[in-house]
């Protein structure tokens, strides 16, 4: 978990949205959300008959000052839509996302722009990079917008583009960059404001994995020293694991289930959830405070010092390292080799993450 | 029909009970004809006078906004003067010498060769002032057009609501011919170059208009949302962001505007020109010197094909071109009109080609005198074995003067009970729905096209709208057919639906013959290839000239011209198709056993089906176009009509005939875009 920075008080609180796509979408629903009326499921089902679609029914959710919120579902779950109705890139059917403390969805159009260009920053799947601009005009457009001068825009954007790595490729255009670099781009035009709330729609997901991994170990990194509170989609649960601190879990346009990640793969609450962690390698993933019996007083016997927060894997390769090798007879009794245990659980880890 | 059991079950498709039911209909007007005339021919009394109320509405119309439309010609008269005057006083040596930096800052030195050489060429001509005042035209009639076509682009883009009706107003603009536009405009703003001027302002907006939507709307949406999330304003969103990422697709707007303009810029001629290019071609063909307007021609060519090049280089990916060898191409064209501006002769005084002119005439003139007879009989053939029995039947045109023998009763009915024997054959084997069409076909041929009764002409185009897409579409056709019908035009329609209808099934025939030959072989790629880009940049005016010095003034030159504009979709298009088949479908094909040519007939015909219908609509389009300007070489119909009414400046003739020709267009775009659209959703594309 994050510990200590900040308050409490939720960065985002989204309650009770939902969002229907077709025609006279907003009185069916307000009909159907009539107090006392059906389940959430119920509410679904009837759009279905009336030939409605709900992309996102009644998520409610919140997210922590400085926490990284992933919200993870297979195509079609919603994640996406979800996503942009907290941005109001769509206009929710219904329901109230409130930003530190301002119902966003209340707020007028002047102020929509207000808040974009000072407290909302977001990266694309594909980029969405403007073409006709190079990568210094691409960053500096949300200053730009705000109404900054050239030369103080410029500036700032240099130093975002530092940030991620780019210095040196400000006057490309993106037609002349890499997927990685494209994504960079993307990430320092999202950071150009210093937005508080950081909203990034599976940014990673279109890029080859040896790129991911490193802009995913990078972007932790920026994380680790912007401490934004991040709302994060996408649809691998290893990336999800890698990096949420909590992690949603949509289905049909429904969450499933909220939980740290350890939560997930420990405690799945249906089949849907079970399946993606299947095949997640538990010993990376589960703790030891999950898997310890809780006592107040242990005898002290030497050897590694273990805690709480540590996975499964490292345990066992910390223990391990204290024993020495042993001998492996053979059917007779004879010993015919050593083998050592750090090789074992090595062997043992790699064996299920394959 | 449900009580017909035996009926219902032959006729089991769409397809049998439409082809059923045209042959019941032309068998019922054959049989019934010479008891009632007014099956065939629509009865004069209900014709309703729809010229005459349009006249007299618009005129009414006309007189009130008159003072205003005067003053706006007013004003686009300087703007045009000023334009004119730059260009023809500018000297033309620094006129050579931008141009030939345009190009070289678009393309380098292959841009700047074409620009330079192609200027060169029309200096030497000696239509230099007629090039310059054409081009003026041009100048200002395309920055109105880009502007009007943008802000109907961006209109139809944000505002939901009206895009549909933008849309289809775009599509009928597309369809009226070309002529049409004049008349109106002619009443409104007196004759005079202005008019041609407003005319190609109006006629090269859609295409400006269409891309401007199209490109828009390709843009990207996380483009789009970026620019939403970076806190831009609706109009910074629009100006910064979505129109600049639109670019290229907005290029290939400016591209299509620009020979539109040109296109119409010179066809306005007709309504009097003012010593521009155009009315330098049509003057020359009156007077029957094939040589100079040949010349005219080619000068046209040369400018249409300079700014095609060099238009259509923006809308591509190019590299940038050094800026500096533009400033010194610009300052050497400056320095040399400064130095050398006692040596250069003026440009109205060159003329090194009229000896070419001359000889042009005169080979032509040995030609047409030596292989005269030759040609005739080319034309002759085309017309008495082809053209004239399909237009009025084999009954009228086959006799001795033509064909040697006089047609009889007795051969037509001949003629039937080969075709009923056929059809019975081909519905024997299964294939009912093809025996049908055959009997209808000997129908028609034997009538002729323009003898159709009313009724069956109906009746027939409702059912291919109901086999093409359903009873909306077939409703539609009748009801537009109708209005031809009612107004009096429907023997023009008819002569015009016949000439045009000739000329598409052979681009069809001959544009699908090479396409296939360009798909298998890319030697004959190299060759058409070029020749279709070359026939697509050439103003559809100049296609007449060739026609005319061969085979003069008639239905068969305008026919050849029809071809030979119409033919290049259709080439296009079933090469596209035939080319673009998946690789991994040819490779399942290769790997079951299939030779070079079962793959031709089972894979590729089959997938590009629907693309080369959507050639088959071009050209169809086309065609209409063509048949219009044709009317100046001699073709009866529609075509005839509108250049009649600018004679007159008949603005009720002017806009019936031309809204007839547009419905024409529609009715065939529409049936054939049916028959793709079901092709495309067979085969889940």
């Amino acid at each position: 978990m994050t510990g200590t920075g900040g308050p409490d008080a939720p960065a985002i609180a989204v309650d009770g949205l939902w969002q229907v796509f077709g025609d006279g979408a907003r009185p069916a629903l307000s009909e159907l959300l009539k107090p006392g009326a059906a389940t959430t499921d119920g509410v679904a089902r009837r759009l279905k008959e009336q030939g409605l679609i709900p992309a996102v029914q009644d998520a409610s959710f919140t997210v922590k000052e400085g926490e990284l919120f992933v919200i993870m579902g297979l195509s079609g779950s919603g994640k996406s839509t979800l996503i942009r109705c907290m941005s109001r890139l769509v206009e929710p059917t219904s329901g109230s996302v409130l930003m530190a403390g301002e119902d966003i969805l209340a707020a007028s159009k002047r102020r929509m722009i207000e808040l974009r260009r000072d407290k909302l920053g977001m990266v694309f799947q594909h980029f969405g990079l403007f073409p006709h601009m190079s990568v210094v005009d691409n960053v500096a457009f949300p200053i730009k917008m705000k109404g900054v001068g050239l030369k103080e825009r410029r500036a700032r954007a240099m130093e975002v583009i530092e940030l991620v790595g780019l210095g040196g490729r400000e006057d490309a255009y993106p037609r002349e960059l890499s997927g990685g670099q494209r994504q960079r781009v993307g990430i320092a035009r999202s950071l150009a404001v210093n937005p508080d709330v950081w909203f990034l729609d599976e940014p990673f997901s279109a890029l080859d994995p040896l790129i991911r991994r490193q802009l995913q170990d990078e972007f932790l990194n920026i994380q680790a020293t912007l401490r934004k509170s991040i709302v994060f989609i996408t649809h691998d649960i290893g990336e999800a694991l890698k990096l949420a601190d909590r992690i949603a879990i949509m289905r049909d346009g429904v969450i499933v289930q909220i939980g740290t990640p350890s939560e997930i793969v420990l405690n799945p609450v249906d089949d849907y959830v079970r399946e993606f962690s299947r095949d997640i390698p538990k010993g990376r993933h589960m703790t030891l405070e999950a898997l310890m019996e809780p006592v107040d007083v242990a005898p002290d016997r030497g050897g590694p010092e273990l805690r709480t927060a540590m996975t499964l894997d490292d345990a066992l390769s910390a223990c391990a390292l204290t024993f020495e090798p042993m001998a492996v007879r053979d059917g007779e009794g004879r010993v015919v080799g050593l083998l050592h245990p750090e090789a074992l659980a090595r062997a043992v880890g790699e064996a299920q993450s394959t | 029909m449900s009580g017909l059991s035996p009926l219902t079950t032959a006729l089991d498709s769409k397809g049998k009970q439409a082809a059923a039911l045209v042959v019941f209909v032309g068998l019922l007007c054959l049989l019934a004809a010479p008891y009632a005339p007014w099956l065939v021919a629509w009865p004069s009394v209900l014709t309703v006078p729809m010229s005459e109320w349009i006249s007299q509405g618009l005129g009414a119309f006309f007189d009130l906004i008159k003072p205003a439309m005067r003053w706006v010609s007013w004003v686009l008269g300087f703007g045009m003067a000023a334009a004119n005057w730059l260009l023809v006083s500018t000297p033309w040596v620094v006129v050579i010498g931008m141009t030939t930096a345009v190009g070289w800052y678009l393309g380098g030195l292959k841009m700047a060769a074409l620009g330079f050489f192609g200027l060169l060429f029309v200096l030497a001509s000696g239509y230099w002032v007629e090039s310059m005042n054409t081009l003026a035209l041009v100048f200002v009639s395309v920055p109105l057009a880009l502007l009007l076509g943008t802000a109907i682009g961006i209109l139809a883009y944000e505002v939901a609501r009206v895009k549909k009706a933008v849309e289809a107003v775009l599509d009928l603009m597309q369809t009226i011919p070309t002529f049409a536009y004049l008349t109106p405009l002619l009443l409104l703003f007196g004759f005079g170059p202005v008019v041609g001027l407003i005319a190609s302002a109006i006629y090269a907006a859609p295409p400006m208009a269409r891309n401007v939507l199209l490109g828009l709307e390709r843009v990207e949406s996380e483009i789009k949302e970026a620019a939403v999330m970076s806190g831009g304003t609706r109009a910074q969103q629009l100006f910064l962001v979505e129109l600049p990422s639109a670019m290229t697709q907005i290029m290939v707007g400016v591209n299509q505007s620009l020979m539109a303009a040109l296109s119409m810029v010179i066809i306005a001629a007709v309504i009097g020109g003012f010593n521009d290019i155009g009315w330098e071609v049509l003057l020359t063909m009156r007077k029957a010197q094939f040589g100079q307007s040949f010349l005219a021609g080619l000068v046209i060519v040369v400018f249409a094909i300079v700014i095609d090049r060099m238009s259509g280089a923006l809308a591509q990916e190019r590299r940038r071109y050094s800026t500096r060898v533009v400033w010194w191409i610009i300052v050497a064209s400056l320095v040399a009109a400064v130095v050398l501006r006692d040596i250069l002769p003026d440009a109205g005084t060159l003329s090194y080609f009229g000896g070419v002119a001359d000889a042009v005439d005169q080979s032509v003139g040995d030609f047409t005198r030596v292989y005269g007879t030759t040609l005739d009989t080319v034309k002759n053939t085309a017309m008495f074995y082809v053209l004239l029995p399909l237009r009025i039947g084999l009954d009228d045109a086959v006799l001795p003067f033509t064909w040697g023998f006089q047609w009889t009763a007795a051969m037509s009915a001949w003629v039937y009970a080969i075709g009923v024997t056929l059809a019975a054959v081909l519905a024997w084997q299964g294939r009912l729905t093809l025996g049908l069409c055959l009997l209808l076909l000997i129908g028609v041929i034997e009538t002729g096209v323009t003898q159709l009764p009313w009724i069956f002409v109906l009746v027939g185009v409702g059912a291919l709208g109901w086999v093409s897409s359903g009873w909306r579409l077939s409703v539609l056709c009748v009801g537009l057919l109708g209005l031809i019908l009612i107004s009096g035009l429907w023997d023009r329609a008819l002569l015009s639906l016949y000439l045009s209808g000739a000329a598409v099934f052979t681009c069809a025939v001959l544009g699908g013959a090479l396409g296939l030959w360009a798909a298998v072989s890319r030697t004959a790629w190299a060759v058409i290839h070029p020749v279709c880009d070359m026939l697509q940049t050439i103003p559809l005016f100049v296609f007449l000239i060739p026609m005319l010095m061969f085979f003069q003034i008639g239905e068969f030159s305008a026919f050849l011209a029809i071809i030979a504009y119409a033919i290049v979709p259709m080439i296009r298009y079933t090469r596209h198709g035939l080319v673009t088949t998946p690789e991994d479908m040819i490779e399942a094909a290769t790997s079951s056993g299939a030779t070079n040519w079962q793959i031709m007939r089972e894979v590729r015909a089959p997938y590009a089906a629907p693309t080369i219908l959507l050639g088959l609509n071009q050209t169809i389009l086309y065609a209409f176009a063509m048949l219009v300007i044709a009317a100046l070489i001699g073709t009866t119909g529609l075509g005839q009509s509108i250049y009649i009414a600018l004679g007159r400046a008949d603005v009720g003739l002017g806009i019936t005939a031309g809204a007839a020709m547009a419905i024409l267009a529609l009715v065939a775009d529409r049936l054939v875009q049916g028959f793709a659209e079901e092709r495309r959703k067979a085969l889940g594309l």
